[in-house]
């Protein structure tokens, strides 16, 4: 049995699923822009790399020190823009569900931008537990 | 400057393979850079987390366009994927190396069978959706929370199924270095009963942040080397590229079976690793 539509409810079924639809574009573009940008300075830590020489499984690194980065990158080292591309490799995921909360607090999903906020408390706890036992 | 070559050529090939049988490169990579270039098991699935999560979000944003993911769906289960992968990842650095190695092995096994059952069936054997005497459907009233997780001619159902199986696909995900597709797929298909395009896109858009969650803690517990991953990286997102471009011009049946016999060798292969 289906439930009589009536023109106001189908204006507004109509005018979510564009909302919808705008959430979901929006997003695409952050995660297109994301990977562009970490694929990118990956690509330019490897081909510094390759101009260095070397095989890269010799070379050993110091762990990740984000203070280190802007001094690598404009001494062009691999080491910079590489870690770099790493961050920005992790982050894009992460910019996807922040633009959602945006996004669903916008079109007054209250629940799903919780949801979202869940998902990066999640991460965050990821980043406090690995930096407390990485010690 | 060989092996730079060597690692982009990899990841080249490990996107386009993957890329044209429908999985994530994290079965292909994990292999290469441990049997190939003589990894440790960790190092190899922090490497793979990166690959697995610049394929992903590549792939993600095609699929949100085409409006084949769902987007709530998604973002309910990636709470516990992520949860799971946290979970995973603090495990991943307790277990010695040969027992990682063996549960790859399994995880080798499961999939080249179950990329056999999909190269010699005729049809797709999934439930219906639409099926209104669905006993689960019907036992679940459509609240509102329920009602915006649905899309268009279907709504997940055995979302307590879902939940479980989701922390289980972010343990899976952060101790072998995979996208989790493995587990995730037939779980929003079979149990939840998401039609498998939208549970395959659903997936992929899931990927990106259950593997960022376990990466952050190989990150932080130098556990990934930039210096490997970044040719790595490159490789297959040039490697992803091409292959979906020509997936639609080869015919991947025998390719496939092919696939099975590399993956079945390279599951003896890791066992023989894990008994040491």
């Amino acid at each position: 049995m289906t439930a009589p539509v009536t023109a106001s409810g189908a204006m507004s079924a109509g005018t979510a699923a564009s909302r919808s639809a705008r959430v979901d574009r929006s997003i695409a573009r952050i995660l297109r822009a994301g990977t562009l940008v970490s694929i990118g300075l990956l690509a330019v830590g490897v081909a510094l790399l390759a101009i260095a020489g070397g095989s890269p499984l010799e070379r050993t690194l110091p762990g990740l020190d984000p203070a280190r980065i802007p001094a690598d990158i404009l001494a062009l080292r691999p080491e910079g823009f590489l870690w770099l591309g790493l961050l920005a490799t992790l982050a894009t995921p992460l910019l996807r569900v922040a633009a959602a909360v945006v996004g669903f607090l916008g079109a007054g999903e209250r629940r799903m931008a919780g949801l979202g906020v869940a998902v990066l408390i999640v991460i965050t706890l990821a980043v406090v537990v690995a930096q407390r036992t990485a010690a | 400057m060989t092996v730079l070559l060597l690692l982009a050529g990899g990841g080249f090939g490990a996107g386009v393979f993957g890329s044209l049988l429908g999985l994530g490169g994290g079965i292909l990579i994990v292999p290469l850079l441990t049997f190939g270039f003589g990894l440790d098991f960790r190092a190899a699935v922090g490497v793979s987390l990166v690959c697995v999560i610049v394929t992903s979000s590549a792939a993600a944003g095609v699929y949100l366009e085409r409006h084949l993911a769902n987007l709530r769906l998604g973002m309910l289960l990636e709470v516990f994927t992520a949860s799971g992968a946290l979970i995973g990842g603090l495990i991943a650095f307790l277990l010695p190396d040969r027992v990682l190695a063996g549960l790859f092995a399994l995880l080798l096994v499961y999939t080249a069978a179950t990329m056999l059952r999909r190269a010699t069936s005729a049809g797709d054997a999934s439930p219906s959706i639409e099926d209104p005497d669905d006993a689960a459907g019907a036992a679940q009233a459509p609240g509102p929370f329920r009602a915006a997780l649905a899309g268009p001619g279907y709504r997940p159902v055995r979302l307590g199924a879902g939940i479980g199986g989701s922390v289980f696909a972010g343990v899976v995900s952060a101790l072998l270095g995979v996208g989790g597709g493995i587990v995730k797929v037939p779980l929003m298909h079979l149990v939840m009963r998401v039609p498998l395009k939208v549970a395959t896109a659903t997936s992929n858009l899931m990927i990106g942040v259950t593997a960022s969650a376990s990466a952050i803690v190989y990150l932080l517990r130098d556990g990934i080397n930039p210096l490997v991953a970044g040719p790595t990286a490159v490789g297959v997102f040039a490697g992803a590229m091409v292959g979906s471009r020509v997936a639609q011009r080869i015919d991947v049946r025998l390719l496939r079976l092919l696939f099975v016999a590399v993956l079945a060798l390279t599951a003896v292969q890791m066992t023989l690793r894990a008994l040491g």
